[in-house]
Formats: structure tokens, sequence, C-alpha cells
């Protein structure tokens, strides 16, 4: 608690050791967040409008594509594509990123009092913000198309939560092993693209067919982009036992990446 | 006053081939060839033992690649020592390698937000002190500029001002100090010692004698990984001068024993001194310029001393003498003040000494340069015996001579 002393000293007077200790956190899980997302705007002229920018392009191509080429005959299509964007963005823009973690943040791993695994967590939540960001255009598109609201939507925070932990367990995993194999953030990029494909973003998994439907069940994200479907786009509720299975399979990948990272932890150091 | 660090038998083994990034592809052949990982093992650190108590300042010396810096990660938790145990207790700052301390892209302003963060203020506080961290560091107009455009001297400042407004427990500094000008400098001596007189502890290295005279009181002698001695910063300083003149005697055996003729490799001489200042090498010449290993006596001869300085020096003496086999001063020249004869000298150049003529009788001489400081405290660098000169004597005397000076006396018989 040494460390805290000079703290206490300023503001003594008014809050407990606990208030201290939250809002210490607090600031610099803040800053750290936000020190991140402005690192990914800098020097550009648009800046945070790329926030925005990338999922509408991605959501145009998709749109033209599939109701215009490939005709899919799916209902209000950019509202059904765009509720599952915004999540799947997060999700690889995230990965992606997640291989640099260490390698490209020497000064904050290299800091004697900050926990580098904290990074996974930082990395998540600022690519959040671009999901966050994005949310009211959504909401306006789902409006566009008199999609219903329902209460259905006020399960967001526990789907942006499991999602959190999986990306964070599986981010660990990526920056850890880059470290040591550079050859990571190339399979990384190979394996999203891939994985696009398996998870339900720009079709109905109904329409595959039943012996494939494991690949869907057994997926989390692909299980989370349905969630995310139906509270938006059906408004319906997720069923609990596909919640269920996703939060614990995050969980699970979660403890797994923590346990990757914290073999490697102090090779880690060495080797950056 | 408690143990604030202790390193208990610690050793530190690197990977050689870790110096750069490994593919699958190669990791695959190691394993499937069953190479051993150990080939390539090199040890930073073997069995170092010491404790460090609340308050004190420990000086770390010992030439480049004896581990000093290995040691100061260690203490900083960044990396865990192959075999052995450190315990810490209370905050630490670093200030370890200029360039990873802060996020290039960042602004100075962000950079000291991140520092202040991460030692333990909240966002208020550290608003509260960044006034004083930027008028420390003195970078009020570059503030916020990105920290990548800034020099090293501008880095420096800012990293050292950040380290000591946070009020760490234990300050741990590698040679950072040798960088900036000579003013900040002084600054920066005068807070470490406020802050040494708050009771705090302070880990340093330095090439610099006077720094660890002036701020330990313990000093760490580290060689190839292991520690010589311990001890107040006196005998520890001579300990390491001596390390130094033994390794300068290794390599000038190695450097100067393979290209002087063998004919004129009496003895090896010796060098001592701590490099800041250094002659990296002597060419002498005859008056036609031509090198040379040997003149006649009397002709003339110009010696050249090319000389580095690793920080920048405002001045120094510089010494230049003939001794002869016997260590016998033949002459001695000595330029109290470098900067009122020449004016400020760059960091790497050549001082040229012309004899027109050297009337010395034949035989084998050594030519000693030296340069100190300009309160001869010590020695920047001392060349002893170590470069030969051959002076041939004319063949058409009729006396043989000896002894130092050839004075050329003409002989008759009065009747």
């Amino acid at each position: 608690m040494q460390r805290y002393k000079l703290a206490r000293y300023f503001t003594a007077r008014d809050k407990s050791p606990y208030t201290r200790h939250f809002i210490y956190h607090f600031d610099l899980l803040r800053h750290l967040v936000w020190r991140d997302y402005t690192l990914r705007y800098k020097h550009s002229v648009l800046g945070m409008l790329w926030s925005l920018l990338l999922p509408l392009a991605q959501l145009l191509v998709l749109v033209f594509l599939f109701q215009a080429v490939v005709p899919l005959n799916i209902e209000a299509y950019p509202a059904f594509v765009f509720c599952a964007i915004l999540p799947w963005g997060w999700f690889s823009s995230s990965l992606s990123t997640a291989c640099g973690l260490f390698i490209n943040n020497r000064d904050l791993v290299r800091h004697p009092s900050f926990a580098p695994a904290s990074l996974a967590i930082i990395n998540t939540l600022s690519n959040l913000i671009m999901f966050l960001v994005a949310l009211p255009l959504l909401m306006i598109v789902l409006f566009a198309y008199r999609r219903a609201m329902t209460p259905a939507l006020l399960l967001l925070p526990l789907l942006l939560l499991i999602q959190g932990v999986l990306t964070a367990g599986l981010s660990l995993i990526v920056a850890t092993w880059n470290v040591f194999y550079r050859d990571v953030q190339h399979i990384v990029i190979v394996a999203l693209t891939l994985l696009f494909y398996l998870t339900p973003v720009f079709y109905r998994p109904q329409a595959v067919a039943a012996r494939y439907q494991i690949v869907y069940q057994l997926n989390p994200i692909a299980v989370l982009i349905k969630a995310y479907r139906a509270i938006f786009f059906e408004g319906t509720y997720p069923s609990v036992d596909s919640l269920l299975f996703a939060a614990l399979a995050s969980a699970t990948i979660y403890a797994l990446g923590y346990m990757v990272y914290n073999r490697q932890q102090h090779d880690i150091i060495d080797k950056i | 006053m408690g143990t604030v660090l202790s390193v208990e038998s610690v050793s530190k083994r690197f990977q050689l081939y870790h110096n750069r990034p490994m593919t699958l592809k190669e990791s695959a052949i190691r394993w499937l060839t069953g190479r051993h990982e150990m080939a390539n093992a090199f040890w930073a650190l073997r069995d170092v033992t010491f404790a460090v108590e609340q308050g004190q300042a420990l000086g770390i010396i010992g030439h480049n690649g004896a581990g000093k810096s290995t040691m100061l990660r260690l203490l900083c938790g960044l990396g865990r020592p192959t075999s052995g145990r450190i315990r810490r207790e209370g905050h630490a700052s670093g200030l370890l390698d200029l360039g990873s301390g802060f996020h290039p892209d960042m602004t100075g302003r962000e950079n000291i937000m991140t520092g202040g963060l991460l030692s333990g203020l909240s966002r208020r506080e550290v608003l509260a002190c960044e006034q004083e961290i930027i008028a420390f560091a003195e970078l009020e107009e570059f503030i916020d500029e990105p920290v990548r455009t800034y020099s090293s001297g501008m880095y420096l400042r800012l990293a050292f001002a950040t380290a000591m407004h946070f009020d760490p427990d234990v300050l741990i500094i590698d040679e950072v100090l040798a960088v900036g000008d000579a003013r900040f400098q002084q600054k920066c001596l005068e807070r470490l010692a406020t802050f040494r007189a708050t009771g705090k502890t302070l880990i340093l290295t330095s090439h610099v004698p006077d720094q660890i005279r002036k701020l330990c009181d313990e000093v760490l002698v580290l060689e190839e990984g292991q520690v010589v001695m311990q001890g107040d910063p006196e005998s520890a300083l001579r300990c390491y001068e001596d390390l130094m003149r033994q390794r300068t005697e290794r390599r000038a055996a190695q450097v100067f024993g393979a290209e002087a003729p063998p004919s004129l490799v009496i003895e090896q001489g010796s060098r001592q001194g701590t490099q800041e200042a250094s002659i990296e090498a002597i060419r002498l010449a005859n008056v036609h310029g031509e090198i040379v290993d040997s003149i006649q006596s009397g002709e003339g001869l110009i010696i050249e001393l090319e000389y580095r300085f690793t920080r920048p020096m405002p001045d120094l003496i510089l010494s230049l003498a003939i001794y002869n086999e016997a260590h016998i001063k033949c002459f001695e020249t000595i330029i109290q003040s470098l900067r009122a004869v020449f004016g400020p000298l760059n960091e790497r150049g050549r001082l040229v000494c012309r004899f027109p003529s050297l009337p010395l009788v034949a035989g084998h001489y050594y030519i000693n340069p030296g340069l100190y400081p300009t309160d001869w405290s010590y020695v920047y660098d001392y060349h002893w015996q170590m470069h030969a000169v051959s002076i041939i004597g004319e063949t058409d005397a009729i006396s043989e001579v000896s002894g130092v000076a050839a004075l050329h006396p003409t002989w008759s018989v009065d009747l």
C-alpha cells in the first residue's frame, strides 16, 4: 500500500482508502483505454469518424452484395446485417490489434507497477468504443425498418460482458504467442477471415444444412451474434441455454488465456 | 530502517538467439533436430547477493556488459531471475534505458499522465503536480509535442522529472544522468540529494566516479556478472580502476602486440583512467608526414593523438611525456587548459604535437600521453610505456654516447 501514500496525503480528509483505491483504478483504466483509442486515430484527418465509417462501409458492401448481386431474400436486410456487423467488428478488430499488445506497448509493459495482462482488457474496451459510437446509428437503422424495441434490449450489457471476457481471453493468447512467434499475427488474420464466414453475420444460420448446425452451436462468437440479432432485430430473448454456453465458454477461454500468459509472463519482458 | 531490497544468490541466463524474433519454422527445425537449447546460453549474472537498507544509496559499477543493466531491470521487477530470489518493498520507479519509458506517439503531457497514474496517483493529483514537472523539465514549449520528436536531452529531462515527482520509495537509475547538459545534471544531482535526505532509497549505475562519490554511500563492483566487492565508494572505485587496468592490459596486449614490430615490444606498458575522455590511437610520423616507428637522432617527430570524449568536456589537462626504457623522464609537456589554448574541443578529434628536432641518444623510448580533469583529481586516460619509438644514432660518431640528451660535442686536442 506504500504507493498510495502521497496520493492519500492529498485527499485524506474526504475519502476513505477504499474509495481512493477505486478512483485510482478507474482513472488508470480510463486513461489507458482513452490512450489506446486516440492512438489508433492519431495523424488521421477524419479521426474518430472512422469508428462510424468503417462499419458503414462494410454494411454497404454486404447490402449491395446480398440484396442486389446474390439476393438472400431476408426482409429488412440492412438492419439484419448491421446488428451483427457491430459485434463482429468489435471482436475482429480487438483480436487483430491484440497481436501487437505487448510489442507495441513497451513503455507500459516495462513499468514496474503495471500488470501487462490488463492490456488485453484495455484493448478490448478501447475497441468497444467503436461499437458504442455506432450504437445510436444502429438504433436509427432499426427504427427506420420499424423493428420492435422490446425489453430484450436490456440484455445488451450482459452480451457485451460475455463477449468482452471471450475477446480478452483470446487476446491474451495471441498477444503472448505473438511475442515469441511473429507468425501468429498472420495466422490471426487468416483465422478471422475464415471465422467471418463461419459466423452468421450476413446470412441466416437456419439456411444452412442441418448437419452443419453444430458449427453455430459450438462457436461461441456465432452464439453471441445470434443473441445480438435476437435482441436487436427480432425483439426476442435469446435462449438461456445458448447464453449459459457462451458464458461458460468465455470464462474457460479467459482462464486458458490467463494461464498461457502467466506461464510466459517473465519471458515476455526479456523478449521485448 | 528495514531492508527495502534483498537479492539472494540471483543468477540470470539469456539465450542468445532471443535477440531476434523466431518464426515457427525455425523453432520447428530446432525441435525436430533436437538441438540443445542451452548451447547459446549466456550468464549475465551469477550468484549475486546483496541487500539495500531503507535510506541507503547504492551504486553499481562495472565495465560495459558486466551485468549492471540486467541487475537493475531485475530490481525493477522486469523479468525473473533464472535462479535466486529478489524481494522488494514499496513502490519502485526506474529510469532505465532511454526510449522505453514513454510512448513515442503521445505528447509529453499525456505521458506524464500515464506515468503518474501508473505510480499510484489519481488523475486529479497528477494534474496538480503536472505544472511543476513541466517546469522542472524545462519543456514548457514542447510539452504538447509527441515525445518521438524530442532530443535525447529533452527525453531525459522529462523522464527524470516524472520519476522524481511521483514520490517513489525506491528510485533506480541506469546511467541516464550522463545525458543532458552540465547545468541540468547539476540540477538532477541536487534533486537526488533532497530525495535522499527524505530517507528514500536510491540505486544507480554510473560511469562518472564523481557522481558515485557524491551520491552513494555503498558501492557494488560487478565483473562478468559476479560481485567482485561491496564497500565504501573510494575502495570500490579503486577496485574498479584496478579491474579496468587489468582489462586494458589484456586488451593492449591483443591490439598493440599485434601491430607493433616485435623488437619494440619490450614492455607492454599499462593504461589507466576512467576513459570518459580517452586517447584512442597514437600515430608517430617523421617531418615528411610518413608514419614511422623509428627516427634518426636529432630528426623531427610528429605525434598525433586521436582522442574521444564520451560526454561533452568543458575543459581538461593534457600531458605528453617521453620516457626511456629505464623509466627516466626525458621530457614532459603539460597543457593546463586545452580550452584556453585550443578553444572548445569536439567530442572526437586529433591533437598534434610537433617536435622540430628530437635530440635524444639512440635507444628505445616511450611516448606517454595523459588526459586529466582540470583539478588533477583523477585520471581520464593515461598510457604508460605503451607507445614505443626507436631513436637511431648517427653512424659516423667518433665516440660512443649514452644518457638521454644527444648533445653532439666535438672533440679536439689542444697541444
